[in-house]
Order: C-alpha cells, then structure tokens, then sequence
C-alpha cells in the first residue's frame, strides 16, 4: 500500500507538511510508525526543519548516515545553509547512483532548480514513479519557467491517479494563480479552505489564499489574510512582500513594510529584483536629456 | 413503474379489515373488521384508542360524520349502527336490510345515510328521526357499493350484475327539505307513498346504468369536482367513466390488477386513481393518460378496501390483516438556505428564492419539469453560493441527481439547460468546487468536481442511507444505527456516534453544532460528533432549525418547539399544518408547507431565551426579559425551581403560597415576611421565624414570636439580645397575662428580686417569698413576710445560701441591630431587580455623537468644491487634442506561448503585459522602462525620468505576488492583472496601483486641503505628484481617458498656481520685499498671476483676496479695485465678500496705482510656467505636450517645470490611457 495513500500511515504528516505546518511535522509522534514509514518520517522531519532554518540540525542528524534519503536531505540543508556548490555536487552524485529513488528525486530537483539549473531538475525529476512530490516540483519548475502550458499537463495527468489528494489539488491551484481568470477564484476555494480549518491552517496557506484575494482584486480580504499571517508569524517573509505589494496596489506607503521585509529576507526576489530594476531605470533614463537644460 | 415512493405512516395488525374511515379533522381512522369489531385508531401516535362491539358478525360499512361526532357502520347481522364516538356507545340500530349491507355512507349535509345491501336494494335513511327515507331497487345482484355525490343529487351504484348506475335524488331532496309543518296524517301519508308520488315521479330514478364490466364491480367512486366516475370490478379491471346531464360513457380502461380489483378512487387533489385488489397491490394510475404511476405489493395480504383522507394528502387501505396509513409521495419541499435567502422547489418543480429580509419571494428561476417523472418530486437541494448552482436529487430512476447553475439574472421560467446529471441518491456539496454523490446501490460515495468528474471515491461504511456536510472536508454519512463523521481526505472515518434513523441534519449557524433529526429523537452534537444532548418525541419530528444564539427550533407534526443545548425543550407553539422550519429570527419563524409555499409564523422566544440565558448566566438578559415581558406560568416556576434558581422563579409567582416556599428556600426573608404578613397563618410565621433565626435576623424572629404568641421564646430572645426593656414590657405582659411562670421567668431574667416576691405572696407561697427574700438580703422584706405569716424564724430550718443571683448585664447592645446575618443569598439578579444596582441600563448608550459635526461640516464643504470643480472643468477639457495613435515599437509580432512544445522556457506574463498594451504604464508593469520610457518620449516628450522613478518602481513593485509552493523553492511569481477575469495572454493587462479614480478621491483631496491650509509647497509637490502619477496610468474605459486628462490639466493649473504663490513667498519676509521697490513690483505682480490659473473657485477667491489685500496694503488700489470686482462677481463665503465690499469701497476713492506693474487687468493672457510673466494672446508660445503648460518660446527644449519630466514644445503623439 502506497504509504502516502489516504489510508497510509504517513498521510497526516505528510499533509502537514504541504500545508505548511513545518512544527506540526517536527513534533508528530510517529513512534507507532511501522519500520518501513520510519525513514520517510524522518525525511519529511528534516525538510520540516529545513524550512524551519534549522538545517545545522538537520546536517549534524545525517552526517555519516548512508541512506541516499538522508544524504539527499543533507544537500538540501547544505543548500539552504549557503552551500551551493557541495549541495549540488552531493545531489549529482546521487542523481547517477539513486536517481530512482524518489527522496532523491525531489531533494535533487529542489536543489538544482533553486541553483538555477532547471533542466538537469526536471530530468532528475521525470524519473519518478508515481510520487505526487515531484509532480509538485515539475510543476512548479514548468511554472517558473513560464511553460503554463506544460504545468498544465502535469497536473492533468496527476489529477487522473493522483485524486483529490493534496498536493495534486496545490499544484493545480498553483497554475490556477498562473492562469487567472475563474481559475483564481477555483484556487482560492483550495487555498481558503486549507486556510480556515484550524487543523489545516497555516501562515503559508492564509499567504496563498491572500494571494489568490489579491488577484482577484478583493484587497481588504486579501489584507486581513496576511495581517492575520503576519500576526502569527511576524518575520514570514512572503506574507511581508505580498503585504508589500497590496500596500503598493492601494496606493498607500510601503517604507515600513519593505523594512520588515529586509529585516525578514533581505535576499527576497521582491527587494533583489527591485534593486535591479531601479539601476535599470538609472541606466535607461540616462538615454534621455532635455535640449536645453535649465 | 417505480415502487418507490410510497410512504407508510401506520400498519395496524388486526384481522381482516373491510371498512376504513378517515375523520376528517383529527388524526383518527375508523377501521371495520370481519370480526365482528370495529377499530378506532389515531395513526399520529399509532394507538388504539378505542373499540366498539355490538354488530353481529363482519362488519363492513363505516363512515364519520363530517362535523357532528357521529359514525356509522353496517355488517353481515343486516344492520345498521350509528354510534357517538363520544359517549362512545352505540346511539340506535337503523333495521330494514334483509341481507348483508355492504357500505354505509353520511350525506355531506342532510341528515342521510346511504347504505346497500346483498338484497339488492340501496336505502336511505334519515338518521335524525332515525326513519327510512328512500329504497332504491333495480340492481338484480348484491349491491357492493353506493355513495352519494360530494355535491350533486347524484348516487352512484356498483353491483355484482355488472352494472354501475346512477341516481337522480333530486325528487329526494325537494320532498324532504319542503317546510315540514306537515300534519301527523301528511307524514303518514308521504311515509306510505314510497316511492311514486302522485305525479308517478320516483323519489330517486335511475339515470344512467353504466356497462363495461364482465363481472360483478365492487366498488364505485365519484371524482370530487368532475363528472368522472371510476369503478372497480372482478374482472380486474378499474373503468373510467363520465356522465354529462343527459348521457354517460366509458372513457377508458386501467389494466394492471391479476386479480379482482376491490376498490377504487380518485386522489382528492391530483389526476391520479388509486386502486387496490385481491392480487395484493395499490397501484396508482395517471387519471389523463391512463396509464400506470406507481403499484405497491403486499406480500401475504390481499386489499379489500381504499379510502382517502378529504383533507390532506393521506390514504388508508385494508387488508387481510389490518389496515395501513399512506401517502403517495413525499411532502417536504426540497429546501436549502444560504445566508438571507431560502432556495426551494415548489410543487410546479420550479427553483424559487425567498429573502428573509425583505419577505419576498423571487420569480422562479428556473423549471426542472425534465427532472425525474412527473409524479416523483425532487427530494434535496443543496445550493453553492459561489458557483451560484444548485444541486437537485429525485428519487425517480432509482435515484439521480442534477448539477445545474442557476440563470445570473432571475428571469422567467428557464427550462434547464447545461445540466450535468448522474446517478445517486443524495448529492451535496461539500466545497465549492466539490460535491459529494451516494449510491446506495453500490455503497459508493464520489467526490466530483463541478464538470461532474468523480475527483475520487471511497466506500462508506456498511449500510450508508444518506449523506451530509460535515463541516470543511468532511461528511456526515448516516447509517441505519450510526452517524460517522467522515474525512474524505483520509477517507476514514473520524468520529462514530450510535444513533438510530437519522434523517436529517441541521447546521447550526455558526457551524460548531448540529442537529440529528430521527423520527422520534433529536440529537444535538458538536461538529466533531460528540453528543451534547439527545430528547425523545412522541409524535414525529419534521425539522428543525437554529436560532443565532444556539436554540434548535425544530417542528413535529403539530408544534413548534425548542430545545436548548443542554436538552432542556418546550413547546413555542402549535402548529395546525405541518410545516418545515428553514429559519428562525426574531419573532418570526420561516417555513415552507406542505404546498411549497414559504411562510412567516410568529413565535414567542421568551421562554426559551430566557432559559437560554438562564443557562448562560446571563442576567442582564434575563432582566430584560422579565421587565419587558410577562413571563409567568407554572412551567416556567418548576423550571427555575428544578433548576436552582427559586430566586429567580420568585419574580415570576403572584400566588403567595408558592411565593413564600420559594422565598424560605432562597432565604429572602423580606418576600417571605411580606407574604406571611398577607397570610398571617402560624405555620408560615413559624418558618419564618426558623429560617430568620438561622440567618440571625433577630427582628424578623422577634416579629414571628410576636404573632405566634411564643411569650417564652420573645422572653428568651430579649434576654440574649439584651433589651430590657422590652423583657420589663414582657413582664408586665405576664403580669396582666396571670401567667405566674412566665412572670416569674421574665422576672428572673431581669433580677427583679422585689417583684418575684411579690409574686410569690400574690400565689400565697411566703415560703418561696421568704426564701427569695432571705437569699437576697431583704431583711425587711422577710420581716414582713414573717409578720404576715405568723411565723418566727426560729421556726424554720433553712438551708446555706449561696451567693445571690447576678443579673447578666448586655456586653453589646445587639438589639438595636440585627447580627450580621447569613452570607446574602442575594444574586445579582435579585439586586438588579430591586434596583440596586447602578449604571445597569437596560437601555443601549445612546450613540456619542458630539464630535461627529465638525467633521461632517468639513466634508460637506469638501463634496461641494469637488462638485464645483467638476462643473468648471467640463468647459475646460474640449480643447484638448487627443492626437493620432503611434503605434509603439514594442508591439512586436505576438508569439504564442501555447503552441511551443518543447522543453525550455517561456515568456512571462510580464514580457506579455509589453506585447499587448501601447501604454508606458503597463510596459512599467512588466519591468521594461526602456520601452516605457521610449513610449512617453514620443507620445508626450518626455525626456527627465528622474521624476517619474519613484511612480515606475511604485507600478513595478504592484505587478507581482509571491506564492509561497514547495519547501526550498522561492515562491512562484504570480502577475496582479487589472483583467481579472481575462485568460487570454494576448488580453491580459497589469494592475496599475493610484488609478484615476484613486488619484481622484485620494491625492486631489490632498491637494485641495493644501490649499485651504495653505500649505502650497506640499500642494505643490501633490500636484506634481498626480501630474506624474497620471503620467504612466491606465484606464478601464475610454469614456475614462477624457476624466484623466481633464485631471491633468486641472492638477497642471494647480501647480503653476501655487508654484508662482510659493515664488512670490519666497522673495523674502514682508519688511525685506517692502524696502525693495523691484521686489515689491515682484510680489504684486505674482500675487495677480496668481490669481490667473484656472483653479477652483473657492480657491481662486483665496488667491484673489491674497492679491487684492497685498494690493490695497501697497496702495495700488486700481488692482485691489479689479480684484475686489472679480471676488464678488465670484461670490461665496460672506466673509470674503465683505471683505471685498470694503477694499472696493476704500479703493474706488482712489483708483489709482501706486506700483506700475505688469499686470493689465484687462488684457487676457496666460502665465509662462517658466518665468512667471504674461504670454498675451496673440504673442507665440510653447506648450508642454503633457500638461499643457505655456511657456515663452525662448523657453522651448528646456525641461516643463510643472511636470518637470517633458520637454517644453516637443510635440508627441499624445498620451494614451487606454490600451
């Protein structure tokens, strides 16, 4: 039985992670675990910690450990640590010794898509079997790549033995937010329900959702969504810059919040891509002059 | 034919039953037996109620009277019974049968009986004066059934000769309901005529004998309104028939019975015959199409008998064994709520909506005649507010359900289209963008999206009936004996409650409860399925709904009541139709009947709100609710009494009995002194007294002493009280009294030693006198004492005293006051009552509304200058010259995304926002500022960018959001459109934050407000800020592009003008520009071209007296003079005019100027936005091809000063806003 199934032993823990509630993932009690859901619990109680920024823990639990799982995870963590270069070595090397095995898959084409190499991530990932992670992953890849089109197809062919599962209903709304039109209210729908039930609830759910509000043009919503994020979790980077953003759209100041967004993540593609734009309009504005100057 | 649908109320068990009768107004059916014994049941409650045994064998006819409580009944011993079900006996027997009477029948007015017999005759009878009245002879076999018309002087016949005839008793009628001061002789006269009178008219003749049916009919029915008989006979067959006033024919024939049909009817409101026969069916048949609906088998019982109620749709039938109670289909409308409105399905099988709020009903919106048979109705509707669809199940085809959007507007009868159907029994939504469907046949339940795809499906637990929301991404699944709280992401069930029969349920409002409804039981349970409580009802529950603060309302056949969380229930009202709650609130309970159509009843929520916030503890409520109403009753006392609360059931009660219990038992001594007082029995003042005496209230007890007469005890009480005085007045009490002993004690108790002895001489006992006398000392007292006696002291022997008594002396004088008494058992409650308590109003604060004028002056005044502004600006748009389009560079040849397969990456939305629009703003949007930029040289010449970087970053920073995907990724970059509902890549278009209509409400307000404030450097940097704002934007509309410019030239005049005021200030404080000639021509000169723009003009008033006064201050009184002149030709704020009025009258003394300036108050020209000096009419000039500011030609090529981005007379294309 697959333990990802609705029936499985991992499910609850493995949505909690998709939805975000990293701590939830790392306090799950999975001493009743069978052995062979032991070493995926442990994998998704890593990542968990990862996004928590705690990978020094994470390092410091899979040194000297074999598993492919764990030194894939390993990679991930030096990845977030900075590393680059040696987290995508670890990761080609297991790409060509386990590159069927699916932790690797999806630790791999993390790493090499968030290093750029986007190619090598989706190849990486295309190996896989059946394993709804690396569909999300292809999908947001394709996604990134602006290829909606192949997103698109993805999730249509996940959703045929995929089923009403989680990652299959995200990824789908992920190109939904792409997409627009009806689809952003369809993912609102996913994102908002996901939102509002306290036991599914997250900062990284209400930011979706507000995501979605703002999209759709319903800004107070959208605001209330992630003031009510940022409330719970006053340094989530996202729910910063799409508060920065909505600010922005209703035409009201955003110094105080781009401040809080350089305090969260001053690597944040909002204020990286901000800053090239602005030596950009330097640069092009340069072009121009006045036939008289004054 | 579906043998579904038919709904069995009641089965009784009994032998086998040859009558039935339905009372048309309570709940009751008479039932013959072949036993000799007639049934009374009431098939509500399903009890027996009563039976009657006096026929002689099988008793067949039974009929109610209509209003009088009187039935009849008729068997095999050849008699007829009428009988009071009330004295419940038999009243007298009608005999003149000479064979087994088959049927008996009431007229529906006149005092008849209709009854026919195995002899071949039909009777009538007058049950008044208990006579025969009329025999009706022809029939040549049994006569197995007669009935009278429900209208007309009609009877109709069914025989085992094969005929049905009809009667024409009209000769009947005119005979009997002649005046009747008839003599004895006349009656015996008519008595003796029978059945010819002298005319040889019959009293009843045969008018139509009806033949078609090759063997014996047994029985035979009119239909209610139309001339249509049916008939039922041994050849199995059920014959239609009708009859006009002069002929009758066979209209068709029901085939379907295998064996003979022995009971017929039509259904008393639709075109529909029901049947029944020894095959052991009732089948129903279309009465227009003839054809068959509906048939339902017995296993054992054959039907010997149908009978339908007059009223309400309920039929009855009699078998082998019993009889039971039935209707056709279901009577519930198929309902949902959503919010304020109600969704329902009338019997039309149209989809209507109701609003609470305004009370009115919509047109349908749409028709679902296609959906199911025509005889099925729909069994649930379920509603999605966001897709604004319904979802609609029938049981018809053994089951399916209907996904159908209902028309955006609400117009006519609209046949569905665009369905999406299935096959399932229920159907609900459990998201928006999921519903769930059950097949009971196959145990499965799927979840499907809106384009009907199963999206997934899982096997319920074992025996699943039906399902329910169950709250997000769950269902309620009901099974026969459980309830099981279903996640469909893990496809397992959560919770399992064991409740038997669940039907329905309902949510309460804010979700965190539900309702389950049974036939007999209500369940409450929280939203995780934990019991909360549970309450058992004799007669069926119907519905149920919730009030806002958490009381089920829910309906059975014949109330409405309530039930509180905790399971306490009552009765709100009683209901004389069953009706299906959908809403509670208020007063008003909403509803549909059993037609379908919704209806508002009144309730009165007192009592429930009150034990409501009994419940809740909270007493203000409570309090509001005993002033504001009157609660009284004994239900309501018991409760409280029950609950604990006699304090509160005390406000409730007049009846001082109870009052006073109540009162001992919450220890309110002042209610219960009060009542006492009223009643004034010993007993009561002698709890009193107890109850006074444990809480230390020694005046309380004192009084009850007083009024028992319990001298002793008001002795004692003083004493330990220390009151002597009133221990003195009880002395004397017991003086007057004769009462020694008391006397006595109460001379004890004061160490009256003198009066003790006296007393004792009084009753003649010196001995004690002396002893007293001699203990105490009172020589001389025993000396006198001796004296009276006779006797010496040597005589006695007396015994060693000891030391004599001391009186006890009061430590405190307690007596003055009462102890402290018992801890007060006074609530809140009570003190709020007796209106101790202060600052508890019962009336709300009554809103602050102190501060609110100034400002709703402020904005008065605000909307009035924008009106003004809009007004003048109208004339000042036309001039503007849009220009042709350029098409921009950037709008390269479109490639398609879609179509590239391949691997690689594709163009962003953002690359798209460049390609699909002409507008720099939107080139902004999608991050290209060189195209941007390129686009507004040439469409408005722009050349200094510098400006316009903070309103480029400000569009760019409002073009993306960042979704937050998978862990470890940077979040997937979404763009914001301003085209939400467009996805087309070719169309989309970004979101431009501080649009037009922002600009407008927002920055122009602002820079009004500068204005009137005076702050114009702000203002003018606000101006500058729209100009620039205004410069890279968009608009939705085209209508829109002639509003932004009219704002740019408005915000453009705005700027000039304060700029040349913010220039005048700025040449140095009063006294410096005033000890300068050159400065002081300066400043006036500025001043007036202040007064130039084209401003609003209650600003333009404030630059002109800002001119007019430095003017008059400077003695240039001519320029004064024309400025006064142009404010009150502007007229506005008496203030200024007066002001103005002044200087005009100072100034036209002495027109004259004192400062040559250059300002010719009557030539008209423009301010040069450069220099600040006039541009005649007629001298060349230089325009900003974005602001239309002016400029002296020299002035060309240099960067516009009032936008400072254009270049001055460079001439463009024009700005765009509309792509």
């Amino acid at each position: 039985m697959d333990p990802y199934s609705a029936e499985g032993e991992l499910v609850n823990i493995h949505n909690h992670f998709h939805q975000g509630q990293y701590q939830e993932v790392v306090d799950f009690d999975t001493s009743a675990f069978s052995a062979e859901n032991a070493l995926p619990a442990r994998v998704l109680a890593h990542r968990a910690r990862i996004a928590l920024g705690q990978a020094d823990d994470v390092i410091a639990d899979v040194q000297g450990e074999s598993d492919p799982e764990l030194a894939a995870v390993g990679a991930l963590a030096q990845f977030s640590l900075g590393k680059t270069d040696e987290a995508v070595k670890t990761i080609e090397e297991l790409a060509s010794s386990a590159g069927d095995n699916a932790v690797v898959q999806v630790m791999g084409g993390t790493v090499l898509q968030a290093a750029g190499r986007s190619e090598e991530a989706l190849a990486l990932l295309s190996q896989h079997s059946g394993n709804l992670d690396a569909v999300a992953l292809i999908t947001q890849i394709h996604l990134e790549q602006n290829r909606t089109d192949l997103a698109l197809k993805e999730v249509r062919a996940a959703r045929s033995w995929g089923q009403d599962s989680l990652l299959v209903n995200l990824a789908e709304s992920w190109v939904g937010v792409r997409v627009g039109g009806d689809k952003y209210q369809q993912s609102f729908y996913v994102f908002e329900e996901l939102a509002q039930a306290p036991a599914t609830s997250s900062t990284l759910s209400l930011a979706s959702q507000a995501v979605c509000e703002l999209h759709l043009g319903r800004v107070e919503e959208a605001q209330s969504a992630l003031e009510l994020a940022i409330q719970k979790e006053p340094e989530y980077a996202e729910a910063i810059a799409n508060l920065l953003v909505l600010t922005v759209v209703i035409g009201k100041d955003p110094t105080d919040l781009k401040a809080a967004l350089q305090k969260a993540a001053p690597s944040h593609p909002f204020l990286t891509d901000l800053e090239e734009k602005s030596a950009l309009f330097d640069k092009a504005a340069a072009k121009y002059s006045p036939k008289v100057s004054a | 034919m579906a043998s579904s649908g038919m709904l069995t109320k009641f089965e009784s068990k009994s032998s086998r039953a040859k009558g039935i009768a339905f009372h048309p107004k309570r709940p009751w059916i008479l039932v013959s037996l072949h036993s000799s014994t007639i049934q009374l049941w009431d098939y509500r409650m399903g009890t027996l109620i009563d039976r009657f045994e006096e026929h002689d064998g099988p008793v067949r006819g039974i009929d109610f009277h209509k209003t009088q409580p009187l039935f009849v009944s008729a068997g095999d011993d050849y008699k007829i019974k009428v009988w009071s079900y009330q004295t419940r006996r038999c009243l007298f027997t009608l005999n003149g049968h000479l064979d087994y009477v088959r049927t008996v029948f009431f007229h529906h007015e006149l005092p008849w009986i209709i009854s026919c017999s195995d002899d071949q005759t039909i009777r009538i009878w007058n049950w008044q004066n208990r006579s025969l009245i009329c025999t009706m002879t022809g029939h040549n076999h049994y006569v197995m059934c007669a009935q009278f018309h429900p209208k007309e002087d009609l009877v109709v016949s069914a025989s085992l000769d094969q005929s049905v005839r009809v009667w024409d008793i009209s000769g009947l009628r005119k005979k009997h309901s002649a005046p009747t001061s008839m003599s004895f002789e006349d009656q015996v006269a008519r008595q003796n005529q029978q059945q010819t009178d002298m005319f040889g008219n019959t009293d009843a003749m045969v008018k139509f004998v009806l033949e078609g049916h090759d063997r014996g009919v047994n029985w035979v029915a009119f239909h209610p309104t139309a001339p249509h008989i049916v008939s039922a006979g041994d050849d199995r067959l059920v014959k239609l028939w009708r009859f006009s006033e002069t002929k009758a024919w066979e209209v068709d024939t029901c085939r379907g019975h295998f064996q003979n049909a022995t009971g017929c009817l039509f259904h008393p409101h639709q075109d529909l015959i029901l049947s029944c026969g020894e095959d052991k069916t009732i089948r129903v048949w279309d009465s227009q199409k003839r054809t068959a609906v509906q048939s339902f088998k017995r296993e054992n019982d054959r039907f010997w008998v149908i009978a339908a109620h007059p009223e309400i749709n309920l039929f009855a039938a009699g078998h082998d064994n019993g009889v039971m109670v039935f209707k056709l289909e279901r009577e519930r409308p198929a309902s949902t709520v959503h919010q304020n409105n109600l969704f329902f399905i009338t019997k039309e099988k149209h989809v209507r909506s109701y609003d609470f709020q305004k009370n009115s009903e919509s047109p349908t919106l749409l028709s679902l005649k296609r959906l199911g048979s025509a005889w099925v109705p729909p069994r649930t509707l379920s509603y999605n507010p966001a897709e604004r669809s319904v979802l609609v199940t029938s049981p018809a085809d053994g089951g399916s359900y209907e996904l159908i959007n209902l028309p955006r507007d609400g117009s006519g009868a609209l046949e569905a289209t665009d369905s999406k159907r299935g096959q399932g029994n229920s159907a609900i939504f459990v998201a928006r963008n999921r519903f769930a469907v059950l097949n009971t046949a196959s145990q499965t339940v799927d979840i499907k999206d809106l384009s009907n795809n199963t999206a997934r499906s899982f096997k319920p637990p074992v025996g699943t009936t039906d399902i329910y929301f169950g709250g997000t991404g769950n269902l309620l699944i009901i099974t026969p004996t459980a309830v099981h709280l279903y996640d469909i992401q893990q496809k397992k069930s959560i919770a399992e409650l064991a409740v038997n029969g669940v039907k329905y349920v309902v949510w309460s409002n804010d979700g965190l409860h539900a309702a389950l409804l049974s036939k007999h039981n209500v369940t409450i349970v929280t939203k995780t399925l934990e019991q909360v409580s549970t309450l058992h009802e004799t007669i069926r529950i119907k519905s149920a709904t919730w009030d806002d603060a958490g009381v089920l309302l829910y309906s059975t056949l014949n109330h409405i009541k309530y039930t509180l969380m905790n399971g306490d229930n009552g009765i709100v009202r009683t209901l004389d139709q069953t009706v299906y709650l959908v809403r509670v609130k208020g007063r008003n309970v909403y509803c549909l009947d059993r037609a379908a159509k919704p209806k508002v009843i009144s309730i009165d929520p007192t009592e429930y709100r009150f034990k409501l916030s009994l419940v809740k503890r909270n007493y203000e409520e409570m309090l509001h609710i005993i002033k504001t109403s009157s609660l009284v009753g004994q239900s309501i006392i018991s409760y409280l009494q029950k609950k604990g609360y006699p304090e509160i059931a005390l406000q409730f009660v007049q009846d001082p009995a109870t009052r006073f219990e109540l009162a001992i038992e919450c220890g309110n001594l002042d209610v219960a002194v009060e009542v006492a007082k009223e009643l004034d029995r010993p007993a009561l003042w002698k709890r009193v007294g107890d109850e006074a005496l444990s809480h230390g209230n020694h005046q309380v007890v004192e009084m009850a002493y007083q009024k028992l007469k319990q001298f002793e005890k008001l002795s004692f009480l003083y004493l330990s009280t220390g009151d002597h005085s009133k221990l003195a007045r009880m002395a004397k009490i017991a003086e007057h009294r004769g009462d020694f002993t008391a006397r006595f004690q109460n001379a004890l108790y004061l160490g009256e030693v003198e009066d003790r002895i006296q007393m004792f001489k009084e009753i003649d006992l010196y001995p004690l006198a002396y002893m007293t006398a001699k203990a105490h000392g009172l020589e001389e007292e025993c000396q006198s004492i001796l004296e009276v006696t006779g006797i010496t002291e040597e005589q006695l022997t007396l015994p060693e005293f000891g030391a004599p008594l001391k009186q006890p002396q009061p430590v405190v004088p307690t007596y003055k006051a009462n102890w402290p008494t018992k801890a007060s058992s006074q609530s809140f409650f009570e003190k709020a009552l007796a209106g101790q308590l202060e600052g508890l109003s019962l009336e709300e604060e009554p809103a602050a509304a102190t501060n609110g004028f100034d400002e709703l002056g402020d904005e008065d005044i605000l909307t009035k200058k924008t009106a003004a502004l809009e007004v003048e600006d109208d004339d000042d748009a036309a001039g503007w010259d849009l220009g042709d389009d350029i098409v921009p560079e950037a709008d390269h040849d479109f490639v398609n995304v879609d179509s590239t397969e391949a691997g690689g990456a594709g163009s962003s939305e953002a690359d798209l926002w460049a390609r699909n629009s002409p507008l720099a703003a939107d080139h902004v949007a999608g991050g290209s500022f060189e195209s941007a930029m390129n686009l507004l040289n040439r469409q408005v010449g722009a050349v200094n960018f510098a400006p316009l970087k903070p309103r480029f970053l400000e569009i760019y920073q409002a073009s993306k959001t960042y979704l937050p995907a998978s862990a470890g990724l940077s979040p997937l970059v979404n763009y914001v459109r301003r085209t939400v509902d467009e996805t087309d890549p070719r169309q989309v278009l970004p979101i431009i934050p501080r649009d037009l209509e922002h600009l407008a409400s927002n920055d122009l307000q602002k820079g009004y407000d500068s204005m009137k404030s005076n702050k114009l450097e702000d203002g003018v940097q606000i101006f500058k800020g729209i100009l620039r704002a205004l410069l890279v934007n968009a608009v939705s509309a085209e209508g829109e592009v002639a509003e932004a410019k009219k704002l740019i030239t408005s915000a453009a005049e705005y700027a000039l003008a304060m700029s040349i005021e913010v220039t005048r200030r700025r040449l140095g404080t009063p006294d410096v520009v005033n000890a300068s000639p050159d400065l002081t021509k300066r400043s006036l000169e500025l001043s007036a071209y202040f007064t130039i723009p084209k401003i609003e003009v209650p600003h333009r008033q404030l630059a002109l007296l800002n001119a007019m006064n430095l003017a008059s201050r400077s003695k240039n009184l001519s320029s004064a003079l024309s400025f006064a002149n142009r404010m009150l030709a502007n007229g506005g704020a008496p203030r200024l005019l007066e002001n103005a009025k002044k200087v005009k009258a100072q100034a036209e003394r002495n027109p004259h100027d004192a400062v040559e300036i250059e300002y010719d108050q009557f030539a008209e020209f423009e301010i040069c936005a450069a220099s600040y000096t006039p541009i005649y009419s007629g001298t060349p000039f230089e325009v900003c091809a974005f602001d239309g500011s002016k400029y002296h030609s020299k002035y060309k090529g240099t960067v516009c000063t009032i936008c400072e981005v254009c270049e001055v007379g460079k001439k463009g294309s024009g700005l765009k806003f509309f792509a």
